[in-house]
C-alpha cells in the first residue's frame, strides 16, 4: 500500500525527542526489555517497548517540561514516583508503569484537570482532544472536586486569528503551546500569565491578530485539547484520512500530512499538519504550507478550457479536445509561416519535475526547437551558472540539518523569517544555541534582532555592490593570513593568480566602504568573525542573484567559502534558499534553452544522441531562446507563438509595459494556470491548471531533496497537466504518452545520470532523496563536495566589481529594492486568495525617516514611485529599517504594479533581471499634494496606476513636483 | 535611455563591461565564448549584421568578439561545458 491511500491519520508520538547515539542502555518496562541510547526518557523508551504512558504536557516535538505529573511512573532503586518524561535511562533500569501508587496519583491529577475543564467542552464531541481518551485510560469516573470549574468558564473565545481559535476554557495550561512557540517557532508571542487556577495563556497580553504570532500554527498542532483549534476543524469536523504530499509555496519544501474528508471528487481538505517525517522541515511549517490552502477551491479558479480569436474579445468556453486541436494547429501554423524558431514555452518551477520535463520535451520534439525557459531565469539562473562554475554543480552544497552544525552564519540578501520561515526558525535555534550570525542586507531583516536572538553584526551593503563587498571579506582574509592554506593548495585550481587579484588594494574594505556603504571596521570584523569559524556556512537569496553581478557574486562567495576551506563537511557550505518550491528541480529537468536534462549543453551530440534515439527526432544542437531574448524576438518581429505554464510573465517579469507589448506582439499566447492572471489578458488560449493537491509527481526543494507530491484527490478539471502537454504534442504530430507520472520519472532517471536510482517506488520507500542519486551514493547526497569537488578541483575566480549602470541620479535620487513578506507568496495568485490577506492586504513602500522627511512624506500617505521606465503609487511606510537612500517594496499584488519601475537591466550571464537595484523618485501624492501640484502633470501625463509614462513627460513631471514641493 | 537600446547591443555590452578587465584578446575571446554559448541563432546574426553595418554605437570588444565569431576564434571546449544557469 502506498503512503496515498493510506488511511491512518495517527503518527506515534514518542512523548520526547529521540536522542542521538548508540542504544547502548538496556532497559526493562513493565516486563518488556528495550535497548536505547543512554540519556533517553523513561516515557519514549516505554513507547518504543510497545507501553504507553498517559501524558499531557509531553509530546515528542518538544523538551519535556515534566509539569502535568500524569506520566508518572516507578523505577527500581529510585525513590518516589518520578516523571516519566523528565526521567533519563541508564542502562539496567527496570520502570513499572502500572502499579496501583501511580494509577491512584494518576487518577488524582486527571481529577483536577476535569475539575476545571468545560463539562461540554466541544473538543470532546469532536474528538479532537486528548483529554477525554486520557481520562478515560486513568479510570476517572468521577470528579471530587465538581465539574466545570470557574475559572476560566467566562472568558470569551479569541477568533481573532483567520485560521484558528483560542477557547481558554479548554485550556488545561501544560503550556505545550508556549514551548511550540518558544522552541519551534522561536517566534516567543505566548506566556502562561498568573499561577495555579488562574494560570491562562496569553498572546502577550493582546489577541492572537494583534500579538507578535507569525500564525504558523505550531502551536495549534502541539496543543493536546480543543483550546486551540483550526477553524476548518471547527466548521468541516475531524478529518478521515489523509495523504503524505509536499507544499507549493517555497523552496524550502516542507512535508505534509493532507487530512482529508471524503473521496474522489467529494474530496475537502480539513488541515495540512506538517509531517514529522519530512525531511526539510521535520514537522514544522509557516502560514501559508499550513493554512493558505483554500486558493485551490477559489471561486476564481478556472475551470474550463477557454479560446478566443483576438485578446480583445470575450473568452468562448470550449472542450478540451477544442482548446488542445487549437493549441496545436495554431503552433504549426506559426512555424509552417514564420519559422520553427517563432514558437516556443515556458516551464514552471511551482510545476512538478514530471511536468517540467515533458513540456521542455514538448518543445524539443514536437516545436522542433529549444526555445524553452523556466521561471527560474528570472530569480535563480545565476546560482547554477555561479555555483556549476565553481564547484561544477548546479546547486547548493549542503542540507539544511548542516545549520545544526554552523557556528557562523553569514546572510547574504535573504530574509529567511519572511521567505524561508520554516528554515528560519532552524537558523534562530542555532542562534540561539551560541551560532554567530552577519546579516549583509540593506534592510535591517528580522534575523539583526528579534526575540533572544541578535545578530553579530548588521552590514547594510548598499544595493547593486555585493561583489565590492564579498571582495572585501576575501581581500581581510587574504592580506591577513586568514585563509586555509592546505585547503586552496589540495583542493582549488588558480589559487595563486587568485590571491594576487584579491590582496590589490582596491578590494580593501576601505577603498570599497565608499562604494558598499558598510563601515571597513565592520567589514574587518565580519570577515575575521567568518574566517575563524570553525564551521562558516553561507547562506543567500534573491539579494544575491537579481543583480547585474548575480553570477559574479555567487563566484564570489564560492571565493570566500573556498578560501577558508569552508565546503565538504557539515556546518559549512553556500546554500541558496531557493525561492519556489521546485525551482531546482526545473532547472535540473532541462528547461533552459542551452541545456538538456542534468545541465548538458544541446551543443553535445553523444547527450543529444541519448533523446534522439528515445523520442525518435532531432534535437537542434543550437541554443534556443531566454525568456527576455522571447520578448525581444517577439517585438523584433519573429517570435510569435508561447506557452506558459503556471507563471504569470506580465506581473513577474520586470519592465512590464516591455513584457506587455511583447505579448501583444504575439499571435498565439498560450495560458495554462489556475487562474486568468495578468498574462491571460493576452491570451488566445487558456487552459485550466491542476492544483498542488491534484497534482501527482516530485518537487525538488533548495536542498536537492526530491520530496513526492501525492494527489489529495483527482484533477478538479479533468486532466493532469502533463497529460495536456502530451496531448498537445500529439496533437501537432509528435506522439508523447505515458500511462502515469511515475513512468515521467523512471525516463528521467534512465536518461540523467545525477538521477540514476530515482523511482516514485524509491521516493515511496525513503521518504525523500538527495541528489545526485547514483550506484555510489544509492540513498542520495545530503552533503555535496566532500573530499574533492564535481568539478575535480573547485575553480577561484577573480571577480571583478562592475558597478552596475543602474545609479541614482538627481532625477531619480533612490534605489528601489524588493522583496517577500511571510504572508504573501510572489505575485500572490495564491496568498491573496486565501484569508492571508488580512496581514498584508497591499504592498507598501518601505522609505528612510529622513528621505520622508525631505520629501514630506508620512507614513499612510499614498506616494507615487517613478523610474526611468514606468510609474506606480504606493503606501509609505517610514522605517528605520531602510538605510537612508534606499526604498523597499513587496510585488505581491498587481495594482501596485512594482514591475512596472523596475528596468531590463539583467545578470550579464544568465540574463536573470536585476530586480533589486532600480533608481527612482518617490513623491507624495496625497489628496492635499495631489490638488496642489500633482493634478495638471497627472492630467497631462494621461497616466493611470501601473502605466508607463513617457521619460520625456515624466522628468517634466517630477521636476514640476520637486520644485512646487 | 538603455531602454532603446537594441537588445543584442545591451546585452553586448553587458558582456563588455564584465570581461573587459582581462584584457582587449581574452575579452573578446570569452565575449565570443560566451555569445556561441548562449545566443540563439537570430542574435547572432543581429550582431553581426550590426557589425557589418558598421553601427557606431558598438564598443570596439563587442566587434572583436563578433569578428572572433565569425573566424571560429572561441572556446569550443567551454561551448559544450555545462553551465547550469
Ligand atoms: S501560531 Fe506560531 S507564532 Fe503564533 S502563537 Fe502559535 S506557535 Fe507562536
Ligand atoms: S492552549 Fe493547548 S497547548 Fe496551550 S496550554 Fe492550553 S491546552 Fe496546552
Ligand atoms: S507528560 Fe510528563 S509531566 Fe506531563
Amino acid at each position: 500500500m502506498t503512503l496515498l491511500d493510506q488511511p491512518a491519520l495517527e503518527t506515534p508520538d514518542h512523548g520526547t525527542p529521540p536522542v542521538l547515539g548508540e542504544a547502548t542502555a538496556q532497559v526493562t518496562v513493565d516486563g518488556i526489555g528495550v535497548l536505547v541510547p543512554p540519556g533517553t526518557s523513561v516515557m519514549r523508551a516505554a513507547k518504543l517497548a510497545g507501553v504507553d504512558i498517559p501524558k499531557l504536557c509531553a509530546t515528542d516535538s518538544l523538551k519535556a517540561f515534566g509539569s502535568c505529573r500524569l506520566c508518572l511512573v516507578e523505577v527500581e532503586g529510585i525513590k518516589g514516583t518520578p516523571a516519566s518524561c523528565t526521567t533519563p535511562c541508564v542502562d539496567g533500569m527496570v520502570v513499572s508503569t502500572r502499579t496501583d501508587q501511580v494509577a491512584q496519583l494518576r487518577r488524582g491529577v486527571m481529577e483536577l484537570y476535569l475539575s476545571d475543564h468545560p463539562v461540554d467542552c466541544p473538543g470532546c464531541a469532536r474528538g479532537n482532544c486528548e483529554m477525554q481518551e486520557l481520562a478515560h485510560e486513568v479510570g476517572v469516573a468521577e470528579v471530587r472536586y465538581g465539574l466545570g470549574g470557574a475559572s476560566h468558564l467566562s472568558e470569551p473565545v479569541d477568533e481573532s486569528n483567520p485560521y484558528f481559535a483560542y477557547d481558554p476554557k479548554a485550556c488545561i495550561v501544560c503550556s505545550r503551546c508556549v514551548r511550540a512557540c518558544s522552541d519551534i517557532q522561536q517566534t516567543f508571542a505566548l506566556t502562561v500569565e498568573g499561577r495555579g487556577f488562574d494560570a491562562r495563556i496569553t498572546p502577550g497580553g493582546t489577541d492572537f491578530l494583534s500579538s507578535e504570532c507569525v500564525s504558523c500554527g505550531a502551536c495549534v498542532q502541539a496543543c493536546p485539547t480543543d483550546a486551540l483549534t483550526e477553524k476548518s476543524v471547527v466548521s468541516l469536523g475531524m478529518p478521515s484520512r489523509s495523504v503524505i504530499t509536499t507544499c507549493a509555496y517555497c523552496g524550502v519544501g516542507c512535508s505534509f500530512k493532507a487530512e482529508v474528508q471524503g473521496t474522489g471528487d467529494g474530496t475537502r481538505v480539513v488541515r495540512m499538519v506538517p509531517w514529522k517525517d519530512g525531511g526539510a522541515n521535520e514537522g514544522h511549517s509557516c502560514v501559508k504550507g499550513r493554512f493558505a490552502y483554500g486558493y485551490a477551491s477559489h471561486r476564481d479558479r478556472q475551470m474550463e478550457p477557454m479560446v478566443r480569436d483576438s485578446i480583445d474579445d470575450e473568452w468562448r468556453v470550449v472542450s478540451w479536445d477544442e482548446a488542445i486541436a487549437r493549441v496545436a494547429s495554431g503552433f504549426l501554423e506559426l512555424r509552417e509561416r514564420y519559422g520553427a524558431g517563432a514558437i516556443g514555452g515556458i516551464s514552471s518551477s511551482r510545476c512538478t519535475n514530471e511536468e517540467v520535463y515533458v513540456v521542455q520535451k514538448m518543445v524539443r520534439a514536437a516545436f522542433g526547437n529549444n526555445n524553452i525557459d523556466t521561471c527560474a531565469r528570472v530569480c535563480h539562473s545565476p546560482t547554477g551558472y555561479g555555483l556549476n562554475h565553481a564547484f561544477g554543480t548546479s546547486a547548493g552544497t549542503q542540507d539544511f540539518p548542516s545549520v545544526d552544525s554552523a557556528d557562523v552564519m553569514l546572510v547574504i540578501g535573504a530574509n529567511p523569517t519572511d521567505a524561508h520561515p520554516v528554515f528560519a526558525s532552524r537558523m534562530k535555534r542555532r542562534m540561539r544555541a551560541g551560532a554567530q550570525v552577519i546579516v549583509a542586507d540593506p534592510r535591517r531583516i528580522d534575523l539583526v534582532r528579534s526575540p533572544h536572538v541578535e545578530a553579530a553584526l548588521h552590514l547594510p551593503v548598499r544595493p547593486g555592490t555585493n561583489v565590492a563587498f564579498v571582495n572585501a571579506m576575501c581581500h581581510v582574509i587574504a592580506v591577513e593570513g586568514l585563509y586555509d592554506e592546505v585547503f586552496l593548495r589540495e583542493r582549488c585550481d588558480d589559487v595563486d593568480g587568485y590571491l594576487e587579484f584579491i590582496a590589490r588594494p582596491e578590494h580593501s574594505p576601505e577603498a570599497t566602504e565608499g562604494e558598499t556603504g558598510i563601515p571597513a571596521s565592520d567589514l574587518r570584523t565580519a570577515a575575521r568573525l567568518y574566517a575563524a569559524g570553525p564551521n562558516s556556512a553561507i547562506y543567500y537569496g534573491l539579494g544575491v542573484t537579481e543583480h547585474s553581478q548575480g553570477s559574479t557574486m555567487v563566484m564570489g562567495m564560492a571565493n570566500l567559502a573556498m578560501l577558508t576551506g569552508n565546503l565538504g563537511r557539515e556546518g559549512v557550505g553556500v546554500n541558496p534558499l531557493r525561492g519556489q518550491n521546485n525551482v531546482q528541480g526545473s532547472c535540473d529537468m532541462g528547461s533552459f534553452p542551452h541545456e538538456l536534462p542534468g545541465y548538458r549543453h544541446v551543443s553535445r551530440p553523444e547527450v543529444r544522441e541519448i533523446y534522439e534515439s528515445l523520442w525518435g527526432v532531432t534535437i537542434q544542437a543550437e541554443p534556443g531562446l531566454r525568456i527576455p531574448n522571447m520578448f525581444d524576438s517577439a517585438l523584433g518581429g519573429s517570435f510569435k507563438g508561447l506557452y506558459v505554464q503556471g507563471e504569470d510573465i506580465a506581473q513577474s517579469d520586470p519592465n512590464t509595459q516591455h513584457v506587455e507589448a511583447a505579448l501583444r506582439a504575439m499571435e498565439l499566447v498560450v495560458v495554462h494556470d489556475l487562474f486568468l492572471n495578468e498574462t491571460a489578458r493576452f491570451a488566445h488560449v487558456f487552459l485550466p491548471g491542476a492544483s498542488f493537491l491534484e497534482k501527482d509527481g516530485t518537487f525538488t526543494n533548495a536542498e536537492r531533496r526530491i520530496n513526492r507530491v501525492r494527489p489529495v484527490m483527482p484533477s478538479r478539471v479533468g486532466k493532469d497537466e502533463w497529460q495536456v502537454v502530451c496531448e498537445i504534442a500529439t496533437a501537432m504530430g509528435y506522439p508523447m504518452s505515458y500511462a502515469a507520472p511515475s513512468e515521467i520519472m523512471d525516463e528521467i532517471a534512465a536518461t540523467t545520470p545525477t538521477f540514476a536510482g530515482v523511482s516514485f517506488a524509491r521516493l515511496d520507500a525513503e521518504g525523500s532523496m538527495q541528489w545526485p542519486v547514483t550506484d555510489a551514493a544509492p540513498h542520495g547526497t545530503p552533503t555535496m563536495h566532500v573530499g574533492s569537488f564535481v568539478r575535480g578541483k573547485g575553480q577561484l575566480t577573480p571577480t571583478v566589481y562592475v558597478p552596475t549602470t543602474e545609479r541614482a541620479n538627481r532625477r531619480y535620487p533612490l534605489v528601489l529594492t524588493t522583496g517577500r513578506i511571510l504572508s504573501q507568496y510572489n505575485v500572490g495568485a495564491q496568498t491573496r486568495r486565501t484569508p492571508n490577506d488580512t496581514w498584508h492586504p497591499e504592498d507598501v513602500l518601505e522609505i528612510h525617516p529622513s528621505d520622508a522627511e525631505l520629501r514630506g512624506i508620512s507614513s499612510g500617505d499614498v506616494v507615487e514611485l517613478s523610474s526611468r521606465v514606468g510609474r506606480t503609487e504606493l503606501t509609505a511606510v517610514v522605517s528605520e529599517r531602510m538605510p537612508a537612500g534606499v526604498v523597499y517594496t513587496t510585488f505581491h499584488h498587481p495594482v501596485t504594479g512594482a514591475n512596472v519601475v523596475t528596468t531590463e537591466n539583467s545578470d550579464w550571464a544568465t540574463n536573470c533581471p536585476e530586480y533589486k537595484v532600480t533608481a527612482v523618485q518617490v513623491m507624495v501624492t496625497t489628496e492635499a499634494a495631489r490638488a496642489a501640484s500633482l493634478e495638471s502633470v497627472e492630467a497631462s501625463v494621461g497616466g493611470k496606476r501601473g502605466e508607463r509614462v513617457p521619460d520625456d513627460v515624466m522628468a517634466t513631471a517630477t521636476e514640476a513636483m520637486a520644485r512646487r514641493r | 535611455m538603455s531602454h532603446e537600446v537594441p537588445p543584442v547591443v545591451r546585452l553586448g555590452h553587458d558582456l563588455v563591461r564584465n570581461f573587459e578587465p582581462l584584457g582587449p584578446e581574452k575579452a573578446a575571446y570569452e565575449i565570443a565564448t560566451h555569445i556561441r554559448k548562449f545566443w540563439e541563432a537570430r542574435m547572432r546574426a543581429d550582431l553581426a549584421a550590426r557589425v557589418r553595418s558598421g553601427d557606431p554605437t558598438l564598443h570596439p570588444l563587442l566587434v572583436r568578439a563578433a569578428q572572433d565569431l565569425v573566424d571560429d576564434d572561441y572556446d569550443r571546449a567551454e561551448v559544450s561545458e555545462s553551465s547550469g544557469g
